[in-house]
């Protein structure tokens, strides 16, 4: 397979990570597309690898799997250029957004929007607690598991104001030791 | 605030998180509980300023880094979401094939139900800033059914929500 030029690698990064909408799994599907079908820059297993470690990967997933996936085309220049074309546009209109909300918020329409938009953002975020549950409520024994692991994370946050990394560190050791299949 | 303390902050709020909006906990108890340099307010602004574009939804931890440090601190919110990343490198040469092992996609699961009840933890104040009265509630309800149960882009609903903020006023 002939390794193809660094321009080309960042700029399809480019016009696909700042193009879609709707978060990693978006952007993903749609890099599967460029990278495996179109190009043919790397192969079905590769793409599968860099999905499946990007998923336990800490931080943002999609920003793990470009710098996978640029490595395995580019080597590490790959991986610089994926991570940076993935994120840069992005987080340059995030700011964008943002600074304008600072300069309009006393703006009563600007204020009237930005409320609307704050309850969308609460519904969000519930709707994130629901699918993040939902894949492991697929059988009593499962539902009674996920349940019990995320109860107790949100009665140690809630109610006992346990702070969020040893709440992680306890949910890994007792996935480890209670395994779930 | 410093940029180096805020890389730090976030750093450790992305590193401890397995996806987007994992990292919104830690993040909340480090700008808002502890250092009290944001309000529950721009915190939910800068959710809605990484969903609003392109891109990762991971990437409003630039807006909280703005939020902190100015355009200093926005850099060092990039250079939060980028850092980890970079762990898949040394991970696809020695982790390739242990991702089978049972015990260790089971700690996974372990931490992703984990990170839910921090996620419901971390909206319960975020949802009582923003419910200011029934219309507010509604979208709430709303937004929670739409995403939870169909495949409409979250971009969409945010600008949504936003127009019918307008048009109440209106």
């Amino acid at each position: 397979m002939e390794k193809p030029a660094l321009a080309r690698v960042a700029n399809a990064f480019l016009r696909i990570g700042n193009t879609t909408f709707g978060g990693g799994d978006t952007t993903q599907a749609a890099l599967q597309r460029e990278f495996v079908d179109r190009q043919g820059w790397i192969t079905q297993e590769d793409y599968a690898i860099a999905f499946s470690l990007a998923r336990i990967t800490p931080g943002t997933n999609v920003v793990a799997f470009c710098a996978a996936i640029g490595a395995r085309v580019a080597g590490w220049r790959g991986a610089v250029a994926g991570a940076l074309a993935e994120t840069v546009p992005s987080a340059a209109i995030a700011v964008a957004i943002t600074w304008g909300y600072e300069a309009w918020r006393g703006n009563p329409w600007v204020h009237a929007a930005i409320a609307g938009a704050a309850a969308a953002v609460a519904g969000m975020m519930f709707a994130s607690v629901w699918l993040l549950l939902r894949p492991h409520l697929r059988s009593m024994r499962q539902a009674l598991r996920a349940m019990l692991f995320f109860a107790a994370a949100f009665i140690a946050a809630w109610e006992f104001r346990v702070t969020p990394l040893p709440i992680i560190g306890a949910a890994a050791l007792a996935g480890f030791l209670w395994k779930d299949e | 605030m410093n940029a180096l303390v805020i890389y730090a902050l976030l750093l450790k709020a992305t590193c401890t998180s397995f996806s987007g909006l994992a990292s919104l906990p830690l993040i909340r108890e480090d700008f808002v509980v502890k250092r009290h340099a944001l309000t529950d307010q721009q915190l939910n602004t800068a959710v809605f300023a990484g969903r609003a574009g392109p891109g990762p939804n991971g990437i409003y931890v630039v807006s909280v880094g703005y939020f902190a440090g100015g355009l200093p601190g926005a850099a060092a919110g990039l250079l939060a979401v980028i850092t980890p990343a970079f762990l898949i490198l040394p991970m696809m040469r020695w982790l390739k094939g242990r991702t089978e092992s049972a015990r260790v996609r089971s700690a996974i699961r372990g931490v992703i139900l984990g990170t839910a009840g921090l996620l419901l933890a971390a909206s319960l104040p975020l949802a009582r800033d923003a419910v200011v009265g029934s219309l507010t509630l509604g979208i709430v309800v709303a937004t929670f059914l739409i995403l939870s149960f169909t495949k409409v882009d979250s971009a969409w609903v945010m600008f949504a929500a936003a127009l019918v903020g307008l048009m109440a006023r209106g």
